[in-house]
């Protein structure tokens, strides 16, 4: 159902015109977020450009209880922008201004449409930088990274969004603006800012962001291990870390995502007969560098990398990174549709839980790509396939829950870095008890009491469904087109 | 045995409700006596604890090891402490996942001999004994130096099982470190001065134990000059595991009576040469000593033991660059101390995280000393507070706490705050809130 001209009147009030998107050849592009199966039209957008203006049209939107959903760039990959119930989006597109950059106290305080990769741009004559980096970094926005509580490579060393924001503003559904935490001070009462961020838009609106900057590393050095076996790459990760060594990043790639990523124009030179890459990065002062890489270097060899390669400049650090980085594109080569899964499991259980995703594909007769952040034990399996082909689509539906299962079992959770969304709703009981979901529905009660601030996302609905059942309903379609 | 006491010990098993304890030495909280103490042995035990207490409207204080009993507000009424004791196991402890699962009572001192069995550590050093609880660490979200290159308990919690006021029994977070499966009432435990309910259990994260371990020692003749030394060195750019700026009011043997800066360097044996070059450059002069290994750790454990003994321990804050204005409100208190006792009074300052303790042995008593010094107090509290910052009274007697308040003036939304607490207390038997006045 579309804006009714009335309500449309008093938002354009307060934004301007301009800003109020009606027309629904224009509301097209906000059917859905990177999780492009799910599409749904949302009733309209709004688009505010400042703390005071989103208060003032959620007040409007609150009055006749019209659900909300926020929404950043829209590259989130788990529907949690979703625009379902007649919803209205409000966009966070104009309120892109970096407020302050404060060197001295290695802060900045952003608004939430700024684009991740914007902000360490600004950051960087100073000597500082943003640490968490999303893949989607030159994409996606601050506000959406607190939302989903981002994570990226580099969070082996750094850590998620969560460490490094240190202050919100944030607008409620009723337009009641609060400020939590705010460096400075020593906060008194609860860790607001913790418990809001990766709340993915159920709580509210955060519409000012106070980061902590990073000192640029003095020196960055990357390695690449090329293994022909995907249990042996594992290994020599589960060795450099018994070694005691931290590095920022540890990422492997699977033989199906190279030969996809090695026939794709994203080429990186890695061999196509290997089972996997590992990328092992360090970063800091330079003089500990080498010293540690070479450590890393022999932990491969032994672990029996068939070959291993140093990157001597940026250029060919790049060039290391490539296969990483372009594995998702390039998977959109050889298969129409991908489901990209997110699951995390302890590090020591990586071999057993990679064998058996492998054995899942094999029953299912799927192919699997994985893609993962192994220092962390951050999985993603693809699972490639057509949608156009019901049979395998029903497959890979079952194949999917089979592996979340799995990592939960092995002491994991069903999402590392993705957020619940819509996507993972249902499998939100195989991580929590009822008493865990009960507690988490109460404090989201706390903060929208109408329940209209993105509504049906992240937690289950109420069905008298048996605490830790694999068995719900899957949403259709679970998949994502590339 | 009180009637409390006896209907704890009819429903518990044998052994967990202590019959006679000296009420006026070890189970006393700010004066007040309870009227049992009970040792549960087991979560389930804390969840019928706490469901009892809800169902008869006992007011609870949970308690760690006792080594600090006097943080926070003071309570009003304490019916039930709930010692943790007990609970003390370790549940898991995976080295390659660098991830280790305890009971919430276990002293920081046994899961440092654990964690160094794998050799890793956990990098969180509070102020106090090395024996206090993780879970009161964690309760009180309480950090030391090393915040500076490890954060603040947030960061280092991947997991907690906690036990509701109302007696639910609640799995919060997991055990790997990325983890957003849902909303994360997990940053909720560290900070909740139990507040929410009992902490039973904790997952954090170690790190590997360093290679090396170095303090290099600055000095500078004033605390005004101590304290641009000290930003000057944190601006260097490089990550530190710690940068303090430290005063002691009576002669020490390596400084003498002069302010000094300490850096604690945590790296490997090449990078810490180099880190050690970039902090000399920052600071523009070469260190006063150089403590390696042992020496350096023993350094720090002195600086994590100097609120030790002191009578009221203070932490001013402000943002961190603004250090300097925060020595100098504190100059302003040492009126307060007691000249001739003990040590005066001693500054430490989080130079990254611009937290500045102020501590006094013995304050000063002559005619009409409490009241002056909680509006001396009040007056520093007022001034910080308008540019931004604060001031914690972390221990004090209990009617100078009574009369200020812990925190002061309350930024956060307080009406959000007490909805969230109803939540997992409804009945309301858990400790007040520390923060409100």
């Amino acid at each position: 159902m579309p804006l009714t001209p009335s309500l449309e009147k008093k938002l354009a009030v307060v934004v301007g015109d301009a800003w109020v998107i009606s027309d629904p050849h224009r509301l097209l592009a906000y059917e859905s977020d990177g999780l492009t199966a799910y599409r749904w039209a949302p009733a309209g957008v709004v688009l505010p450009k400042n703390t005071d203006e989103v208060s003032r049209v959620l007040r409007i939107l609150s009055e006749e209880a019209v659900p909300v959903v926020p929404r950043g760039a829209g590259t989130g990959l788990s529907g949690g922008a979703l625009a379902k119930e007649r919803s209205v989006i409000v966009g966070t597109a104009r309120m892109n201004r970096i407020l302050a950059i404060d060197p001295d106290n290695r802060l900045a305080r952003v608004q939430p449409g700024v684009i991740n990769a914007h902000l360490t741009e600004a950051a960087d004559p100073y000597g500082l930088y943003y640490a968490p980096d999303p893949s989607s970094q030159s994409a996606c926005t601050l506000g959406g990274n607190v939302a989903e509580n981002s994570g990226g490579p580099h969070c082996l060393k750094y850590g998620v969004t969560s460490r490094y924001v240190t202050g919100l503003t944030v607008v409620t559904y009723e337009g009641e603006v609060s400020r939590f935490g705010g460096l400075g001070r020593e906060p008194a009462g609860y860790d607001l800012v913790g418990l809001f961020v990766g709340s993915e838009g159920c709580f509210g609106i955060a519409t000012e962001i106070q980061v902590r900057l990073l000192p640029k590393p003095e020196g960055v050095r990357t390695l690449l291990a090329i293994f022909d076996k995907l249990e042996d790459a594992g290994r020599g990760v589960s060795a450099i870390i018994a070694d005691g060594l931290l590095p920022a990043a540890l990422e492997i790639v699977d033989g199906p995502t190279i030969r996809a990523v090695e026939a794709s124009v994203y080429a990186a030179g890695y061999p196509t007969d290997a089972e996997a890459a590992l990328v092992v990065e360090f970063d800091g002062v330079k003089a500990g560098l080498s010293a540690d890489v070479e450590r890393a270097l022999t932990h491969c060899r032994n672990a029996g990398a068939r070959e291993v390669r140093a990157a001597a400049s940026a250029a060919e650090r790049e060039a290391l990174w490539q296969g990483r980085k372009k594995a998702f594109g390039a998977m959109g080569r050889i298969a129409p549709d991908l489901l990209v899964q997110d699951a995390t499991v302890p590090r020591s259980r990586l071999p057993d839980v990679l064998a058996r995703i492998s054995e899942i594909a094999k029953r299912y007769e799927l192919r699997v790509a994985n893609v993962f952040h192994a220092g962390d034990g951050n999985l993603h399996p693809n699972i490639l396939f057509d949608r156009g082909d019901q049979k395998e689509l029903a497959r890979v539906e079952e194949a999917s829950k089979k592996i979340m299962a799995v990592c939960v079992e092995a002491g994991g959770t069903i999402t590392g870095e993705h957020g619940v969304g819509a996507d993972k709703r249902s499998f939100m009981s195989l991580v929590h008890g009822p008493a865990e979901l009960d507690a988490m529905r109460r404090v989201k009660a706390v903060f929208d009491p109408q329940g209209k601030m993105n509504p049906n996302k992240v937690l289950p609905d109420l069905l008298p469904d048996p605490p830790h059942s694999p068995a719900l309903p899957v949403p259709e379609p679970l998949k994502a087109s590339v | 045995m009180n009637p409390i006491a006896a209907l704890l010990a009819d429903e518990l098993p044998g052994g967990r409700v202590l019959n006679s304890f000296r009420a006026e030495t070890a189970w006393a909280l700010c004066e007040r006596v309870p009227q049992a103490v009970v040792l549960p042995e087991t979560e389930d035990e804390v969840a019928q604890i706490l469901g009892m207490a809800s169902e008869h409207g006992w007011s609870c204080v949970p308690r760690g090891r006792g080594t600090w009993g006097r943080g926070g507000r003071p309570p009003d009424r304490v019916d039930v402490v709930v010692g943790m004791t007990r609970m003390d196991r370790v549940l898991a402890h995976e080295p390659s996942d660098l991830v280790i699962t305890t009971e919430a009572g276990i002293g920081l001192d046994r899961l440092a001999r654990r964690a160094r069995r794998g050799r890793q550590w956990l990098p969180l050093d509070p102020p106090g004994s090395t024996r206090g609880s993780l879970g009161a660490t964690i309760g009180t979200a309480s950090a030391g130096p090393l915040q500076a290159g490890f954060g603040t308990p947030r960061d280092h919690v991947l997991g907690a099982t906690l036990v509701t006021g109302d007696g639910r029994l609640l799995r919060l977070g997991g055990r790997v470190v990325k983890n957003v499966a849902g909303f994360d009432l997990l940053k909720l435990v560290p900070g909740s001065w139990g507040t929410l309910g009992v902490i039973t259990s904790l997952t954090t994260r170690l790190h590997p134990l360093p290679e090396l371990d170095r303090t290099l020692l600055f000095r500078s003749s004033e605390v005004s000059s101590a304290a641009l030394l000290a930003r000057a060195i944190a601006a260097a750019p490089v990550t530190l595991a710690a940068v303090e700026m430290l005063t002691l009011e009576r002669e020490d043997s390596r400084c003498g009576r002069e302010p000094r800066v300490a850096v604690r360097i945590l790296e490997s044996p090449a990078a810490a040469g180099e880190v050690d070059r970039i902090v000399c450059r920052a600071a523009g002069q070469t260190p006063l000593a150089r403590l390696e290994g042992r020496g350096s750790q023993a350094f720090f454990d002195d600086v994590r033991a100097m609120e030790n003994g002191a009578e009221l321990v203070l932490r001013l804050s402000l943002l961190p660059a603004r250090l300097s204005r925060l020595v100098k409100a504190a100059a302003g208190l040492r009126d307060l101390a007691e000249q001739d006792a003990g040590w005066g009074m001693r500054m430490a300052a989080h130079v990254h995280t611009g937290i500045l303790r102020v501590m006094i042995a013995r304050l000063e008593r002559s005619e009409g000393w409490l009241d002056r010094v909680v509006s001396v107090l009040a007056r520093v509290r007022r001034s910080l507070e308008a540019e931004g910052g604060g001031l914690v009274v972390s221990e004090g007697p209990p009617d100078i706490v009574r009369s200020l308040g812990a925190w002061g003036a309350d930024r956060s939304p307080r009406e959000l705050v007490r909805k969230l607490q109803r939540e997992f207390d409804p009945v309301q038997i858990l400790s007040a809130a520390p923060w409100e006045s």
